[in-house]
């Protein structure tokens, strides 16, 4: 029924591509898709979209009756439920908590409500401000428990969840190649490689070529369309965990890795901690690429974590060039 | 730079600034495309444009907390079979960087049944203000072309915070509530 669009879309692949785009999780949400068909793409496309839209009302901040938000209103007192796709985002970011030595913590809300970056709810309990991620506590039949009195958010993690799932309801759907990229957090699959793009961290409007990749997934993190001003000085939301404090806005941080989850949380800990995260980023399989603002040159530094020279690496990101190619421009 | 010792510099990639792209343009959906993605089943779109009284654009302002810039309303009624099935009004936001149009559809009990992004473009600041600019905007139709660039469409950059899409949809709830019901 979009025969224009898909023309101008498809002079050079076979099958129908689709592209669209919706407000969600705080972002621009867009997928695209192959397929056979107009309507087989239009259908898996609509079924990507629910799948965003049941993490965005599970795992909102901001809405009153997400999961998220009855976890902070009153699992201090009870034990209380949540939906299976809660507990599994709290059981990933338990395990990228413990790995990363709670470089990455979902309790850092409060913080970020000082900060003005998230809502304050009246209808929230004190919190005591010594609570951390292991004071959430999962116990079985998806109920969650917090043991201390704190507020949690999945916004670190949830996107990157949201991401996989669309992904996975444009496979069920028989959609041949598709790419969903939520305000960074991306992940694609298909035959035809593609050129990965981030922003440059001192001009962000500008957009630089990093790698190349087939499959998997990629998130990025930075703070220059996020930072706010907070006590005459400029901060982002990416906060250190153990210190509190936030993370500057001179750089970019993108994370190769099989499912974007874990890609999305892992840019929380190369930020918080860039020397530490080598182990962390080992022990997820993941690679992470660097870039800051050279004052100097008004260009910018690109830092991989991994030899970009290693055959593994590559065939395992499904990444064609290596990155100096890609960026030779 | 010590604490990245174990990081790979890679010498070759130090960018200069003059070999990044420069912004760039999607066009997601026409408005006729989008107008049978929101009402799948309606077969008739009834163009019903609405400006704004003064007293309309201050009660829409205090009842949504947006301001209102602009008195005119592209609206068009949906209908199947003659019988009326809810509204599709187009509209228009921009922040400092970007530049979206989208749309809403309201049902007939007043809530929002969907909202779809037509064109994203995206800028540098200075040129939103700039008169000129915006005017290219101004009075486009369904058929013109935007070329979508093929070689960015991977961007992994960080949120662009959608706030003022948020907004301008609680704005046209509201404008729904003061000039279509």
């Amino acid at each position: 029924m979009n025969a224009p669009l898909d023309a101008a879309l498809l002079q050079s692949q076979p099958g129908v591509e689709h592209l669209r785009a919706r407000p969600l999780l705080g972002t621009l949400v867009e997928i695209a898709a192959t397929g056979a068909s107009a309507e087989q793409v239009q259908a898996g496309i609509e079924r990507a979209f629910q799948a965003v839209e049941m993490v965005h009302a599970l795992m909102s901040y901001h809405a009153a009756d997400s999961d998220v938000s009855r976890i902070n209103r009153c699992a201090f007192e009870r034990p209380l439920p949540v939906h299976e796709h809660t507990w599994r985002v709290l059981t990933a970011a338990r395990e990228m908590a413990e790995a990363s030595g709670g470089l990455f913590d979902i309790s850092i809300a409060q913080t970020l409500t000082q900060l003005g970056f998230l809502p304050r709810h009246a209808d929230f309990p004190r919190i005591s401000g010594r609570g951390n991620w292991r004071h959430v506590a999962l116990l079985p039949d998806n109920r969650v428990r917090l043991m201390r009195r704190l507020r949690i958010d999945l916004s670190g993690i949830a996107k990157g969840y949201a991401v996989d799932l669309a992904i996975k309801a444009l496979m069920d759907s028989g959609i041949s190649a598709g790419r969903v990229n939520a305000g960074g957090d991306l992940r694609l699959f298909g035959d035809a490689t593609q050129t990965l793009h981030v922003r440059h961290p001192g001009a962000p409007t500008s957009i630089v070529p990093l790698v190349e990749l087939r499959a998997g997934a990629a998130a990025t993190s930075a703070g220059y369309y996020t930072q706010r001003r907070h006590r005459g000085r400029m901060i982002t939301p990416l906060i250190h965990p153990h210190t509190r404090a936030a993370c500057g806005v001179e750089r970019s941080v993108t994370v190769l890795a099989q499912d974007c989850m874990t890609a999305d949380a892992l840019t929380k800990v190369v930020h918080a901690d860039p020397a530490q995260a080598g182990a962390v980023l080992a022990r997820f399989n993941a690679r992470a690429l660097m870039l800051e603002h050279d004052p100097v040159s008004g260009g910018c530094r690109i830092f991989d974590s991994a030899a970009t020279g290693q055959p593994g690496c590559r065939a395992r990101w499904g990444i064609a060039n290596d990155s100096e190619q890609a960026c030779d421009v | 730079m010590s604490n990245l010792d174990r990081w790979l510099m890679i010498p070759a990639l130090i960018l200069p600034a003059a070999a990044s792209a420069p912004a760039f343009a999607v066009q997601y959906l026409s408005v006729e495309q989008a107008q049978k993605v929101l009402f799948p089943g309606a077969d008739q779109f009834e163009a019903r444009p609405v400006a704004l009284s003064a007293a309309q654009r201050s009660a829409i302002e205090s009842a949504s907390g947006v301001r209102v810039r602009t008195a005119e309303v592209a609206a068009w009624h949906a209908k199947q079979g003659g019988k009326a099935t809810g509204w599709f009004i187009l509209d228009e936001v921009y922040g400092k960087h970007e530049f979206i149009t989208y749309a809403v559809a309201v049902g007939l009990d007043g809530a929002v049944k969907g909202v779809e992004i037509l064109d994203y473009r995206e800028t540098h600041g200075g040129e939103v203000k700039n008169p000129k600019w915006r005017a290219q905007f101004t009075g486009k139709k369904a058929g013109d072309t935007l070329k979508l660039d093929e070689d960015i469409k991977n961007i992994s950059g960080a949120t662009l915070s959608c706030k003022h899409l948020t907004d301008g949809v609680k704005r046209l709830l509201a404008t729904y509530e003061a000039a279509l019901k």
